[in-house]
């Protein structure tokens, strides 16, 4: 299992950008890019190379799952796991997520001090699920 | 020293910042809104929609429960509206500023109005404010539903004493609208109702349905047939009491349906000569959510053993200096940590050395490298088992309450605080008026159950940093740091009178029950000893002066004078 470094976080809420940067990167020690809008994350995707993407389901503009569809266009995301992240936790809603490519759905509001270990989880039955 | 790592030091200043910010993102919204009202654009409408969606996510995640449940029902209610892709009519307008209400009053800003911590005598009433509502944060609405309203409002009265807020219907019809408005902590359904034999029972399948999270719920009924009672059991009722209904048994319940006390996060002390060693273990831990404290000499151990407190010690077994094993003993010498788990982590694989360690007093040993699972696992059971064993030891098994000893503890601990930070502090004996007579008169169960209906009062009014103590019998004992005598006599005559309108129940009887105490404070009396004999004399005093009241001990210049 390649181990997990480099995530890319896109969300356009200021206040939980500042606590995906804590929990993320002091607490988790990740690697973090934070895009402000799913076109930025186009923009920075192959640069930044990230290990996951976590994207947010309700933002302006483009909303989280058609960033994940734009982003599939692109070479360099074309397989990148994706994990939603999503106020809505209904079950029918966790399953479009999933038929549209999501490899899993965390819930906000998230806690700071759990949020690493639990991607650590995810990532680690994400690779499982593909051997 | 700090045991805090950097980022829950981090966390609380965004959280500060965050908390800040508050009053700003709630004027933008308002802002918003009137703008939409003189413009009627749609997009206005959906920029409030994200800005209450995106409040209802962060404000949790930055401990603001209450003003992100509201943030919550607006999203809700907004995106219902945009859904139908209709301007808002008039009712909806009226319930949007009635949620921008709200979201104000259950902001931080408007709830630290309320408990600003008082600083003197004068400022009283808003200390109270903060004493009779312990947990500003915990929803603590309970509704009544019950078309006896002589019964309903008894059972009200009652159960608001208990620190819980209570709203009353009489009618069924009334309880659909009430939980649309809020949803209450638990409910109290009656079962029959003009409308049919079971009709609670059917009227609450029908709310339930519509929501998405189980209200707790509380049957009462005339009825003690197998029917009701297997309706209310299909109908998910978390309790079922017939009339006339124990009101103690039933706040009993309504205490553990409501309350989800939150426990403190596990403190583990680690002792590794190798530093980035104990820093990996320390990251691991508090990953799971424990506080860790590092020590790298551990010739260097005893202060931070002292000031930290750990749920359990986690030692390298080799280090120069002075052995893992040399160490647990000078740890298990000393009376205070005699039950404190110590695990020992180490490459050792030689079964005679580990079992060396286990003889000296190790609990655990734990062979390096080791996986973060299997080290948080080991170490919660540990902790675990150590909490459990150590709060038999200090709580008194029928209130809960410290005990004498560790009230006694408890009080040397906040005499050196007061003294140390130069502030009041106040101690009130308490004793029930003619016990004796409860006790011959309804029997010894009836009278456990005045002594916890006093402790859960306590337990209620009092603030989560005030100490409370069965003292022994019919007596106990509370700690207020930060609290000067006057103010004490205050908060306690409160408690006083709110416990004598208690109804207990005893055979189908009923009756009350009152209470006396002495209260003495810091730095008037200077240490336990004069400042337990003060309060002792007050008592004295109260019970002398009539019982049912709350004497101040007199300033120890005066006693001595006299």
């Amino acid at each position: 299992m390649p181990p997990l470094n480099r995530i890319l976080y896109v969300e356009d809420d200021p206040d939980i950008q500042m606590v995906a940067r804590l929990a993320l990167g002091m607490v988790g020690g990740f690697t973090v890019e934070i895009c402000s809008s799913g076109q930025e994350a186009l923009t920075k995707v192959e640069a930044f190379a990230p290990d996951l993407i976590l994207l947010d389901v309700m933002m302006p503009v483009m909303d989280g799952p058609t960033t994940l569809l734009e982003l599939r266009k692109l070479p360099a995301a074309a397989d990148l796991p994706v994990i939603f992240m999503t106020a809505k936790v209904q079950t029918h809603e966790v399953n479009s997520y999933r038929e549209i490519g999501a490899v899993d759905v965390i819930s906000k509001p998230f806690d700071p001090m759990s949020l690493a270990s639990t991607l650590r989880q995810k990532w680690q039955v994400y690779h499982e699920s593909l051997t | 020293m700090n045991p805090l790592p950097d980022w829950q030091e981090e966390l609380a200043l965004l959280a500060k910042a965050y908390t800040d910010e508050v009053p700003s993102k709630l004027a933008q919204m308002r802002s918003i809104w009137s703008q939409f009202c003189e413009q009627k654009d749609q997009r206005l409408l959906s920029t409030l929609h994200r800005l209450a969606h995106n409040m209802a996510g962060s404000a949790a995640t930055f401990g603001l429960s209450s003003l992100s449940d509201q943030a919550r029902r607006f999203d809700l209610f907004l995106k219902k509206i945009l859904d139908t892709q209709l301007p808002p009519n008039n009712d909806q307008e009226q319930q949007v500023l009635a949620f921008l209400d709200t979201l104000y009053r259950v902001s931080p800003q408007a709830q630290v109005e309320k408990v600003t911590v008082f600083e003197d005598s004068q400022s009283l009433g808003l200390e109270q404010t903060q004493r009779g509502n312990p947990s500003q944060r915990q929803n603590k609405l309970v509704l009544i539903v019950d078309d006896d309203p002589a019964l309903a409002t008894e059972l009200g009265l009652q159960i608001s004493y208990f620190g819980y807020q209570v709203k009353i219907f009489n009618h069924l019809a009334e309880l659909n609208q009430a939980i649309d408005e809020q949803i209450p902590a638990a409910l109290i359904l009656d079962i029959i109702f003009p409308e049919g034999n079971l009709a609670g029972i059917e009227a609450f399948e029908r709310i339930q349905k519509k929501q998405a999270v189980h209200i707790p719920l509380i049957f009462t009924s005339v009825r003690n047939d197998m029917e009701a009672r297997l309706y209310a059991v299909r109908a998910k009722g978390d309790a079922y009491f017939t009339k006339p209904i124990q009101v103690g048994a039933l706040i009993d319940k309504l205490d553990a349906l409501t309350s989800h006390p939150q426990e403190e996060p596990f403190r583990v002390l680690i002792v590794d000569d190798e530093a980035s060693l104990a820093q990996y273990h320390a990251a691991i831990l508090r990953q799971a959510g424990m506080v860790t404290h590092c020590v790298s000499d551990p010739m260097q151990v005893l202060q931070p053993l002292h000031d930290f407190r750990p749920d359990l010690i986690l030692i390298d077994i080799y280090m120069p200096q002075c052995t893992g094993l040399e160490l647990a003993t000078v740890i298990r010498q000393q009376e205070t940590y005699v039950s404190v788990p110590i695990v020992f982590l180490s490459t050792e694989t030689n079964q005679g050395k580990q079992q060396d360690a286990m003889r000296l007093g190790g609990d655990d040993f734990l062979t390096k490298p080791i996986r973060p699972e299997r080290l948080i696992g080991a170490i919660t059971s540990r902790v675990e088992r150590y909490r459990t064993l150590r709060s038999l030891m200090i709580r008194d098994g029928l209130t809960g309450l410290l005990n004498h000893t560790h009230l006694k503890e408890q009080l040397d601990l906040e005499l050196l605080r007061a003294q140390k930070y130069q502030q009041p502090l106040a101690f009130g004996m308490i004793d029930l008026d003619h016990f004796k007579t409860v006790n011959d008169s309804y029997g010894h169960a009836s009278g456990d159950g005045v002594l916890k209906s006093l402790a859960r009062l306590l337990r209620q009014r009092l603030r989560q940093t005030d100490i409370i103590g069965r003292y022994g019998g019919e007596e106990f004992a509370v700690i207020l740091p930060n609290t000067t005598p006057v103010a004490a006599v205050q908060v306690m005559n409160e408690i006083r009178d709110g416990f004598a309108q208690i109804h207990h129940y005893a055979n189908g009887k009923e009756f009350t029950v009152t209470l006396s105490c002495g209260i003495a404070g810091f730095p008037d009396y200077g240490d336990q000893r004069s400042l337990c004999d003060a309060a002792d004399e007050a008592l004295y005093r109260a019970k002398h002066s009539g019982r049912n009241c709350v004497v101040l001990a007199r300033p120890q210049k005066h006693r001595e004078a006299t």
